[in-house]
């Protein structure tokens, strides 16, 4: 005989999954996915001219003024997009009508520089659009540097004499303790990119796993199927049962979208192959982890990461029977959606805290708030990445989250057992206080 | 064999049954009856292991009621209580796994019960869409796909027609006849006169008539004559243990407090002209209804 707690289990799910919604929502995800690490690659694709080198034309009326206003322009390119940056290509032409009606075709800027009395030189720029703000400043950046050269030539200034001028003062950054330096940037790397990563997921899985169970519970309430289901299992295996499923469901989620992730790399990687398109991601991603690996917070990842699964699955073990008592309390679909509304602040409360964790160092109010049920699964692993709190602060978030979920099968099943049969709202709160005291739970 | 004996159930402070005691054998069909908040629901839910009893205790073959034999037992709720989003083969697949049974034996019980309710068309249709009468016979379906030991059935007939109702009726005789014990409660006197043997009239959760219905009648004292003749209302008044005389269409109905009144009545009207009809008739089981409970349940 099949086991009834196995079997609502499968049922739990079967509702979940063996729906066109789930269907239509899974091929959504992945294509989110997948388009999110293909992004560069999906907008190239749809053409434009992302690499193409904007050609500038230069009429040199001044006779000196070419080649410091190229010398200056690649500069100021270089500095501010890379060495192997090559977004100009610049050409010497004798007058504007050489170019202007290629220009007026297929684009390009025309540098006309002129002699001016007043002001050394005078320029006007030619384009067949609007020049794109980026590439102006740093053309005006680039004729700022010619005027600035001409007038030097006509002081008498020498070249040395300019770059002694213009140069940056040079300033050189040092920590006592020069591990320090590795393992800051490694936190930083870990806080920028990789936790939003996870704790986005954290949070919405949470909203997720509360929703799927309340509905459930709720809709089983609502129809009166419950008391037919509650005259054949027990309330605690069906309590069981909702939880469980529920876990699998988001956990079920958090594989497939981890497989949709790795699906996205693996074209990106065929995309990619070529040398067309955007980088391959490990290219990009690889120096990225092989930086957090070698600095000290490689070390602490082994220790933090398990402890931080256990953490987030007790968690949403927490949220499951949460969920689930709060549901069986409710008499309508409406009730419940205001009632989970204090566990989505307190999730959404989660969320901030652990975006922020970084922002407040040494802050004894989040550090509390690390131990808080609920909460801690996002922040204590971010103030531990953080070096804020250590190894057995986060044992103790553990142990606070088991006791927990231990009060909540505890306490929430007698509650469970009275609310599910409940249809009034009538003395709710009165029946529920009597529930807790009662110990008799089939 | 079921043995309710002396439950009692507090709701805080309101005493929702008192003393409950009652037996139902195999293949017996037992009333359960009652104005609403009688206690019926109450009583059902008791059984059924859904609420808990301050004192009392409930058996099934000698066996206190849980989880290891509510497979045995079939139960129709008085509000539907069906997934509604779930096509009738769902519904059953489900409830019949929570009975412990196989795919394969709920499929062709389901079958069965659809042919013989005249449903078949509906096995792949959504609850939701079905109409309130095909939906109360979805419901008697689940509740005995498992061909229950026990089958206790809350309002069975509420939203039915006459002609669905006689498909009921015809499946509950045959549940008992194949050796079910059944409870039931229902809003109709003729029903229950119909279909049981046995029955307890509940009024503020206390028991105040139980035991089998013939002899629930007999004991009632009171009785009806019903004459047919030339003679007037007002005679028939006078006569000493006659408590009421009521005139339908060409008969009087004379409700008298015991059958000594019987020859009374006939040494006064054997006189009379043209009787045609003299006969002496138990009260029916809403006349007791009413007399004991106070009003009418039929209302």
């Amino acid at each position: 005989m099949r086991s009834k707690l196995n079997f609502l289990i499968g049922v739990s799910l079967a509702r979940k999954v063996k729906t066109k919604w789930f269907v239509v929502a899974q091929i959504l995800l992945c294509l989110l996915v997948v388009g999110m690490i293909n992004l560069d690659i999906l907008i190239k694709s749809f053409g434009g001219d992302f690499d193409d080198a904007v050609k500038i034309y230069v009429v040199d009326e001044t006779e000196s003024s070419y080649e410091i206003f190229k010398e200056a322009l690649l500069l100021n390119e270089k500095n501010l997009y890379g060495e192997d940056s090559a977004l100009y290509e610049i050409e010497k032409i004798a007058k504007v009508e050489d170019k202007k009606e290629e220009v007026g075709d297929e684009g390009g800027i025309i540098v006309d520089i002129k002699k001016s009395e007043e002001n050394t030189i005078e320029v006007e720029l030619i384009s067949k659009e609007t020049v794109d703000t980026y590439d102006y400043s740093l053309i005006s950046s680039a004729l700022n540097s010619v005027k600035v050269v001409l007038v030097m030539d006509d002081l008498g200034l020498t070249a040395e004499d300019y770059s002694k001028i213009m140069s940056d003062v040079t300033i050189t950054t040092s920590l006592v303790n020069e591990n320090n330096k590795t393992e800051e940037e490694g936190t930083e790397m870990i806080m920028t990119t990789v936790f939003p990563i996870f704790i986005l997921p954290i949070f919405v899985l949470s909203l997720f796993l509360v929703q799927m169970i309340g509905a459930e519970v709720n809709d089983e309430k609502t129809t009166k199927a419950m008391e037919i289901i509650i005259s054949n299992v027990s309330p605690k295996t069906h309590f069981f049962a909702k939880v469980i499923a529920g876990n699998l469901f988001v956990i079920g989620q958090a594989v497939l979208t981890c497989g949709y992730g790795g699906l996205g790399i693996f074209i990106r990687h065929l995309l990619t192959k070529g040398g067309s398109g955007g980088a391959a991601f490990f290219d990009e991603i690889g120096p990225m982890i092989s930086s957090m690996l070698e600095s000290s917070i490689g070390d602490k990842l082994v220790i933090i990461l398990p402890l931080a699964i256990v953490l987030i699955l007790l968690t949403f073990v927490a949220y499951a029977l949460l969920a689930g008592v709060l549901a069986s309390m409710t008499t309508t679909t409406e009730d419940y959606q205001q009632v989970q509304v204090p566990i989505m602040i307190l999730s959404l409360l989660g969320y901030y805290l652990g975006i922020m964790a970084g922002m407040f160092k040494g802050s004894l109010v989040i550090k509390i708030f690390s131990f808080v049920p609920f909460i801690s699964a996002i922040l204590a692993p971010s103030l531990l990445v953080l070096g804020q709190i250590g190894i057995l602060e986060m044992i103790i978030s553990i142990v606070i989250m088991l006791l927990t979920n231990f009060l909540l099968i505890k306490y929430g099943l007698r509650i469970y057992k009275v609310g599910i049969l409940n249809y009034s709202s009538s003395g709710l709160w009165k029946k529920m206080a009597k529930a807790l005291k009662n110990d008799s739970i089939r | 064999m079921l043995k309710v004996e002396h439950i009692t159930k507090y709701y805080g402070d309101f005493k929702a049954v008192d003393d409950l005691s009652f037996e139902v054998k195999e293949g017996e069909i037992f009333g359960l009856l009652g104005v609403n908040g009688a206690g019926k629901t109450t009583t059902f839910r008791m059984i059924m292991g859904l609420l808990d009893y301050q004192d009392g205790s409930i058996t099934l073959n000698g066996k206190k009621i849980d989880y290891s034999i509510t497979d045995e037992i079939g139960f129709l709720t008085e509000e539907r209580s069906l997934l509604t989003k779930l096509t009738v083969k769902e519904q059953a697949l489900f409830f019949g796994a929570l009975k412990g049974m196989s795919n394969k034996e709920i499929l062709k019980r389901l079958d069965e019960l659809l042919k013989r309710f005249e449903i078949t068309e509906y096995k792949e249709k959504k609850i939701k869409e079905l109409s309130k009468g095909n939906q109360q016979k979805v419901q008697f379906i689940m509740a005995i796909l498992n061909h229950p030991k026990l089958l206790i059935l809350d309002e069975p007939f509420s939203g039915l027609d006459p002609f669905n109702i006689e498909l009921f009726k015809e499946e509950i005789l045959r549940l008992a006849g194949e050796g079910s014990m059944i409870i039931f409660s229902s809003h109709r006197m003729d029903h229950v006169e119909l279909f049981c043997k046995k029955l307890v009239i509940l009024v503020n959760g206390k028991s105040v008539i139980s035991g089998y219905i013939k002899d629930i009648k007999k004991n009632y004292r009171k009785k009806n004559i019903f004459i047919k003749g030339d003679i007037q209302k007002e005679e028939l008044k006078k006569i000493g243990g006659v408590l009421e005389v009521v005139e339908h269409a060409d008969e009087l109905e004379v409700k008298i407090e015991s059958e000594e009144i019987v020859d009374k009545v006939f040494e006064a009207i054997k006189e009379k002209k043209n009787i045609t009809k003299f006969m002496v008739e138990e009260p029916s089981l809403n006349e007791i209804f009413v007399a004991k409970v106070g009003e009418s349940y039929e209302k």
